[in-house]
Order: C-alpha cells, then structure tokens, then sequence
C-alpha cells in the first residue's frame, strides 16, 4: 500500500518537474550580449576574462577569482566535514591498537597492477591541478584523481599505512596559504582575494597571477582530505 | 567542419536530445527519490540520496548548454570564440556542489558506521528509536 | 587595516585551520582559540554596528569584482544588529563550553571547538551575504557542522538523530539547489539585489515552483511545520552548548533566510498570508506537543520551534511594528533560549536521568542555576516584567491593527499552555 502511494507521488512530482523543464528549451543561448539591459553574468565573464584576468579557462577563473567565495566556503566544508567524521568515529588512544583495516585478499595481479598504476595516477592528478587554468581540470579534480589512487593503494595492501601526521600538515598549511593569500589581498588592494593578473603571457603555465597558486593549494588539501577521510572509514575495529 | 554537422544532428534530432538530456536528470532524481523513501537498508538511503543530487547536477550542467557551443576555454586557436561557448557559470556552480554533496555523503556513512556498531544492523526499521 | 565585514568569515577560518596544528604543541590554546575568536567577532559588531548607522549600509566586493560579477557581502541596520547579537550570544556560549564537563570528558575537544566555531561562523555568513549560491554554501557549512556536532557523544541516539537530520538536511539543500538552478536560467545572474530587480521577468509558472521549493529547502532550516521533525530529537542529543547554537543562532539564521528570499525575491501576496498560516500551524501544533514531553530538552527544543512559528506569524502581518515586534522575539527567544538550554542542561547533567520528573527538589544542590532556569522561564512565557510580555504585547498589538481577532485568541491559547507545561518544570525545582 505505501509502495503504491509513494509511486503516485514520484509520478505527480515526475510530471511538475518535467513541466517546469519544458519551459526551458534545450540549447537556447540564454547569455546574450552584454550590452543590453539585463546583462548576465556569463556574457561578461566570457568577453572579460582574457583581458582582465588573462587565464585561458574561463571556469577556473570564476571558481577561483570571481566567486572565490565559494570555492572557500566549499574547501571548508570538505575540512569540517573531515574533522566532523574524525570526531563521530573518535577513537581514545587505547582503541587505537584495535583497529585494523578489514580487506578481503588481494591476487597478485592486484597488488602488482596496484604499485605500478599508483604513481601514473598520482602524477596525472598532480598534472591536472597545477595545469588547472589553462585545461579543463583544476584543484578539485586533480585532488580527487590522486586520492583514487590512494584509494587504490589502500584497498590491495592490508599493510599501506598514510602518515597522518603529515597529512595534518599538509593539510592545515594548504588551507592557510588559500587564506593567507586572499588576507594579503585584503592588506594590498583592500579586496580579499584580490589577483595580479599581469603575470605571465597567456596560456602558459605561468599566467594568471595568483589563480594557479590557489588552485594548487587547493588540489593538495583536496587530495589529502579525501584520503584521510577514506582512511579513517576504512579503519572498522572488528566485532569480536 | 565539425560544428556543422553537429548542428545538422542537432537540429534533427532535437527533440531526442532534450529528452535525453532532461529526462535522464529527471529519472535519476526520481530513481533517487524512490530510494530514499522506499530502502530500507541506510546505505541504499545514502545512495539514493547521492543519486538524487546527481541528477540535479546533471539537469545543471544540461540547461547550460548552448547550441553549437564549445567548451568555455580560450586554448590557442580559439581566441576568438568568445560568443559561441557554453555558458560557464552553471558548471563552476556544479563543481562546487559536487563536492559539497560528496562531503554530506561521507559524513552520512560515517554515522552509519557508528549506528551499525551499536545496533548490529543496517536496517533502517529496526534502529528507529527516537519517536515524536 | 579596515574592519570589514570580511573579517566575520575569514577570522574564524584561519583559526579552524591552525587548530589541528595549534593542538599538537600546546593543547590548551588549542581551548582558548574559539574564544578569542568569538570575542573578536564582538568588536568587529561594535564598529561594524556604528558604520551601519551612519552610512545605514555597507557592501563590500570580494576579490576585486564588484556585484553582480562577483560576490558582495552586504550589512544593513536590522541584518547587522542580528549578526552583532549572534556575535555576542557566540562569545557567551563558548564561555559555557570551555566549563562544560561532559564534552570536556567524553570527546575530542579540539575537534568541538572548531566545529561550534564553524556553524556560528556559518550561520553569521548565511546573513551577511549578498549571493545566493554563497547562500547555498553557507548553508551546508552549517548542516554538516550542525549534523557532526549532534552526533557528538558516542551514544547510539547521538548518531540517529544526527542521521535524521543529515538526510531531511541532504534533501533540503537538494531542493535549495534545484530552486537555484531554475531561477539562475530565468534572470541569468546571480546576485540577490539584481535578481529582485529581474523577477519581473520570469514567467508566473516558474515563479511559483521556485518559490515552492525555496519554501520547502528553508522551511527544513527554520523548523517550520511540518518539516521540522528533525528539530526535537537533534536538540536533545546535541551536548548542551550546541543545542543552545542551535535555538539562539542556527534557527535565527534559517528564518532570516526564509524571510529575506519570501519577501525581497518574491512579490506575491499570498507570501505574507502564507507565512502567517504556516507560522501558526507550527506554533500550535509544537506547543500541544511540548505539553507531553517528559525529557526536559525535547520539551524546551518544541517551546522553541512554538516561538519561532510566532516570529514567522509576525513577520507575516507585514506591518512596519510586526516586523520590529518580530526582530525583538527573535531577539528576546535568542539569549532566553540559550539561557534556558544551558542552565537545563546543568540540571540534567547533575540529575540522574533525562526526565523532567528526575530533577525533583534539584534546587537544593544547584540553587543559583535553578533561579536562573526559572528567570528564564518566566521571560519566555511572557510574565511582567520580563521582555517576553512586551514582545507578545508588540505582536498582540501589530495584529489588533489589522483586525486579526482569531490570531490574537491563538496568541493568548497558546501562552497559556506555554505557561501550564513552564511551570510543571519550574515548581518541580
């Protein structure tokens, strides 16, 4: 009986959903020229962004420069959400022995295959970070492409321990150099966050001022995050 | 040239296409939905609720796009292209939601480690225990 | 260097960033952080406060874009006076946690800290922004702090109230973004004040459904009914100082939000008629509800939800006294509240367990909380002289202006069992 209700309910709302959408067609150019009343933002960051912040991706110029807020508060919630699971899985320093990682035996062709592939995906996800502003990609993408192989390397070897002390470190320093940079900002230019664009030519790897060092901070807190977290929820103590 | 015939396929075929696009965005988030209110194991809850914010990052990312557009990215040989690229804020916006739904989820499974410690079961009938 | 709005959000940040590395030399600083950043959070008020008041509005561009290119965070005299209340409520808080005994034994300190910190901070930037997907970010800052702090103590109901309240949170923010995403399409910018400048432009149709799921994604936040079965068992697990964040800060912030997204967004009539019914609802149904319960902070956690449908029936007259009858509630119920969750969670602490029935004669060991929980009492209820009988008398007027005899009846019904089930507890002291 509440199977039926709640399949009626996914159909009504199924419906107000797809009549909604139906009012915006597909693939209609909704950005417009910049010149008229209501311009939009998308109009101005496309015809801008070359100039003003000389970075050829637009995306990461708007996710690290324009709404740099946003990528801060988001860098926090991946930090609170951190320290949120270490403090609901909080182990004393006695249970701390307990615990070990529950994997099942991995073949050889695992193990193998895991060693030679972790350092081609680290790199790759170190490339796609630092190569942010200028190739789709960027800190967030790069961050989660090393913690893949993290993952990797966690789920074959029983015995791949991450120093956590390290993590920590590098983790608090990213964090603060992201803020620290924007604070500098604040003192120079009375902006927080504000960017020197002059740097550098176009489409190399040294343009656009501040926004590869951001991206970069970013990329490695974002790596060692995810790993930390994935550490931590793979450690169970087992049910004895 | 590549754009050309693209737009030819597109014009074709609109209708396919927007179904595509949209009604997938939409089924997942009902598929999601559906999870949510019908699982009863949490971790097909959490699921459910990660593939609910799937689709509407999907719808995002879909309502974006511009017809013969290309990707917002001023690489050599595209200097120019600044009036047929794709509307680059929706994706900005979804990156950040992307990861901000991954932190909900991790956070989710961390409890539901916790709840399965302490009940021994990841049903979601037999651990609710705080009523009205 | 200017005091700058900014300084609300980045302080706090730094803070929690060097916490973790802070803790591993010299643990009790690690305790102090919080404090010294909370009270900083005090002066930045004072001077924003005085700037407010003779410029009568500030907005201040981030990164070097001014609005709507970039993000703007924007102080007005009544979002300022909010923040500077939260600010202080904040610092009062943390002098109580740095006490509070039984988070000091059962958990990681450190990590409570920067979460409490954190969900102020957030709650402070769901106010002073000026964009709505900034909106969006703050507002999951504060579930996912609020949802790790509720989970706090390593007992089972911690976790599955925590757990409640992470999924109906989870959907709230999915249908926050989806409201986003549609209104995004329709004025093509994102920045509050020029979206209220474009509404007119958006077709009626698609009007409606932002609003609705606006409605129901803030509704989650600001515990209106019937989306806030979360709000009772969150409050009564949660350890004592986050369940007074929670009613003096993180509540306030969602209705703000709800408020401001109804009424500066939004044109429609129906609004304020909507925010007086839902306000009522919410009001009656909680307070019937608080009369049953028999855990103290279940029941102080339903007295709350009750008056926060009574701010929202305020804001609902529209009049120029309701609404400054409804900043004086949700001022008033912020610091009362508060009040009231902290010295109730003394009292459960010293008892032997969680029931309103076990703190019989517990006057006798802690005389001075005890008075200081019956204050708080009777303020809420709305005894003279305290501020909770001019506060209803601001609403009971505002509404005699526009002729609402039937709200005024319920008004005064629903003090009555705010009274009846206040003074159970009280006489039980």
């Amino acid at each position: 009986m509440k199977k039926v209700f709640i399949i009626i309910l996914l159909a009504l709302i199924g419906y107000f959903l797809v009549d909604t959408v139906y009012n915006i067609p597909f693939g209609e150019n909704r950005i417009g020229s910049i010149e008229s009343d209501h311009p939009t933002v998308a109009g101005y960051y496309l015809s801008n962004t070359v100039e003003k912040s000389r970075v050829a991706n637009v995306i990461t110029a708007i996710v690290v420069n324009y709404r740099g807020l946003d990528t801060l508060g988001e860098v926090t919630v991946l930090f609170l959400a951190t320290t949120g699971i270490a403090s609901i899985l909080y182990r004393r320093k006695e249970e701390e022995e307990d615990v070990e990682r529950l994997n099942l035996p991995s073949s050889m062709l695992i193990r193998t295959g895991a060693r030679v592939l972790f350092p081609i995906i680290a790199l790759l996800g170190i490339y796609v970070f630092i190569h942010g502003h200028l190739t789709p990609g960027g800190g967030f993408q790069g961050g989660t492409i090393v913690a893949t192989g993290f993952l990797l390397m966690l789920i074959s070897y029983k015995g791949f321990n991450t120093n956590h002390n390290i993590m920590a470190w590098i983790e608090s320093i990213a964090g603060l150099s992201f803020i620290l940079i924007g604070v500098w900002g604040l003192i120079s230019d009375n902006t927080f966050l504000g960017n020197i664009p002059e740097v550098g030519k176009l489409n190399s790897l040294l343009s656009g001022g501040l926004i590869p060092i951001i991206y970069i901070a970013v990329g490695f807190k974002v790596a060692v995050e995810l790993t930390g977290i994935l550490d931590i929820l793979l450690k169970i103590k087992p049910n004895k | 040239m590549m754009q050309e015939e693209f737009n030819e396929i597109f014009v074709k075929y609109h209708e396919i296409i927007t179904l595509g696009v949209y009604g997938t965005s939409i089924a997942l988030m009902l598929i999601g939905l559906y999870a949510v209110l019908m699982k009863k194991n949490l971790v097909k809850i959490v699921i459910g609720l990660s593939i609910i914010d799937a689709g509407i990052h999907l719808l995002f990312v879909g309502i974006g796009y511009i017809r013969g557009g290309t990707a917002p990215i001023f690489s050599p040989g595209y200097e120019n292209a600044a009036n047929r690229m794709v509307d680059p804020v929706p994706q900005a916006l979804v990156l950040t939601a992307i990861v901000i739904g991954f932190a909900v989820t991790s956070v989710a499974l961390s409890l539901i480690i916790r709840l399965y410690k302490h009940h021994n079961t990841a049903k979601i009938d037999q651990i609710k225990s705080l009523k009205w | 260097m200017v005091i700058t709005p900014i300084h609300y959000i980045i302080v706090p940040l730094l803070a929690a960033f060097a916490i973790p590395l802070i803790s591993k030399i010299h643990k009790e600083l690690s305790r102090i952080i919080p404090g010294i950043v909370m009270f900083y959070n005090i002066v930045i008020s004072f001077v924003l406060m005085q700037e407010v008041n003779t410029v009568g509005y500030i907005s201040e561009i981030i990164a070097g874009w001014e609005a709507p290119w970039g993000i703007n965070l924007i102080i007005t005299p009544f979002s300022g006076f909010l923040v500077s209340l939260i600010s202080v409520l904040g610092f009062l808080i943390w002098l109580y946690q740095y006490k509070f005994k039984k988070v000091i034994d059962v958990g990681e300190i450190k990590s409570y800290g920067i979460l409490q910190m954190m969900m102020i901070t957030g709650a402070i930037g769901i106010i002073i922004t000026g964009d709505i997907f900034n909106l969006f970010v703050f507002m999951e800052i504060v579930a996912v702090t609020a949802v790790s702090l509720t989970s706090f103590y390593r007992n089972r109901d911690g976790a599955e109230a925590g757990f409640k309240y992470l999924l109906i949170g989870g959907f709230a923010s999915a249908m926050i973004l989806l409201a986003i995403l549609l209104l995004y399409t329709q004025v093509g910018t994102l920045n509050m004040a020029e979206i209220s400048e474009r509404m007119h432009m958006v077709p009626q149709g698609i009007k409606a459904t932002i609003l609705v799921l606006f409605i129901i994604g803030f509704g989650i936040e600001a515990e209106m009914f019937p989306l806030n079965g979360w709000a009772p068992d969150a409050y009564s697990q949660a350890p004592g100082p986050t369940s007074a964040a929670f009613a003096g800060i993180v509540v306030k912030a969602g209705v703000y939000g709800l408020v401001r997204i109804i009424f500066t967004l939004f044109d429609i009539e129906g609004a304020f008629d909507f925010l007086i019914i839902a306000g009522l609802v919410t009001m009656i149904i909680a307070e019937f509800s608080a009369v049953h319960q028999t855990n103290l902070k279940r029941m102080l956690a339903y007295s709350s939800i009750g008056q926060m449908g009574l701010v929202l029936i305020a804001f609902g007259i529209g009049t120029k006294a309701a609404v400054f009858a409804a900043l004086f509630l949700m001022f008033n119920h912020a610091i009362v509240k508060s009040l009231l969750f902290m010295t109730g969670s003394i009292l459960m602490y010293n008892s032997k367990s969680k029931t309103i029935s076990s703190l019989n004669g517990i006057a006798k060991k802690l005389p001075y909380v005890s008075i200081l929980f019956a204050i708080g009492a009777f303020a809420i209820v709305g005894l003279p002289p305290f501020s909770g009988f001019w506060s209803k008398l601001y609403i009971l007027t505002a509404a005699a202006d526009k002729e609402m005899i039937f709200l005024i009846l319920a008004i005064l019904a629903v003090s009555i069992v705010e009274i009846v089930y206040y003074f159970r507890v009280v006489s039980n002291l």
